[in-house]
This record gives C-alpha cells, structure tokens and sequence, in this order.
C-alpha cells in the first residue's frame, strides 16, 4: 500500500519537475518548486512510515515550515513588497 | 526504490544545468532551491536523517532569503 503512496508521489513529482522545466515565466517555476516541497513532505513522511523510524518525522516538519517561508520570501519578491 | 533514485538524480542534474544557464536570476534561484530540495532527499535515503535537516534548514530556508534580499538591492536580469 505505502509502494502505491510512493509511486503516485513520485508521479506528481515528475509532473511538477515538467512544469518547471517548461514554465514561460519565473512565476510558474515557483509554484512547481512549492507543489515539489509538499510532495517532498509526503515522501518523507511515508518513508519515515517504511522505514519504521520515528526522528524520520522531524525532517518533514522541518522541511514543510522552511519550505513554506523560502516560497513566501520569493513571492513576496515578485509582488514588489519586499 | 532504485527508480526514486534514478529520477531523482536526472532532475537533480537538469535543476543544476538550468541554474547555471538562467538569465532570469530569480528562476535560478528556484532553480537551486530545486538541487537542494533533490539532495534533501538523497541525504533522507541513505538514512542520515540529521544532515538531511540541516541540508533543508540551510538550502530551502536561508540560502533563498538570503538570495532575494541580495537581489532586492541588485538587479534581477543576468546581463
């Protein structure tokens, strides 16, 4: 079941990485690399899950909240208010 | 989990490629966050959960912040 989780992650993640390959603008390209950092999170969570590893965790709550401030920071940029 | 590594390197390789080859700073930028991102989750697989945090703290976080505020004082167009 985890297998099916991790193949449909990698999939979007694969959907995502086209985006940003062909995105016309810089704005594209920052919404593919925030869709990328919540598919990373859900991979590590479920890998921490397969793995049977608890501090596994950690890593994907510590990557969604910097993720989350790295992306605001860009697109506080292109909005001219930083 | 040989095919997560395997397409993992080729978008780590690409991500590297188009950073150096980008006019626009900012997609650069995003596209480094990218190579990051992608060597997060190298570090997550060989099971070194600790340098792969610290490898997100730095990559993702401050390397990004730090880039935009740069940029904010310079241009944004490669010449």
């Amino acid at each position: 079941m985890i297998y099916i989780f991790l193949g449909v992650i990698v999939l979007g993640a694969i959907l995502a990485s086209v985006r940003f390959l062909l995105g016309p603008t810089s704005s594209d390209r920052v919404v593919a690399l925030d869709t990328l950092t919540t598919m990373t999170t859900a991979f590590m969570v479920l890998l921490g899950l397969l793995f049977n590893r608890y501090i596994y965790i950690d890593v994907a709550l510590i990557y969604g909240v910097l993720g989350f401030i790295g992306v605001l920071t860009i697109a506080r940029y292109l909005e001219g208010g930083l | 989990m040989e095919i997560i590594v395997v397409i993992a390197t080729i978008i780590l390789i690409i991500a590297a490629i188009l950073t150096i080859h980008y006019k626009d700073l900012v997609a650069a930028v995003v596209a480094s966050s990218v190579v990051s991102l992608i060597a997060s989750i190298y570090f997550y697989i060989l099971q070194a959960p600790d340098v792969a945090l610290t490898e997100a703290a730095i990559g993702v976080g401050l390397t990004t912040i730090i880039f935009m505020i740069t940029l904010r004082k310079t241009r944004r167009m490669e010449e």
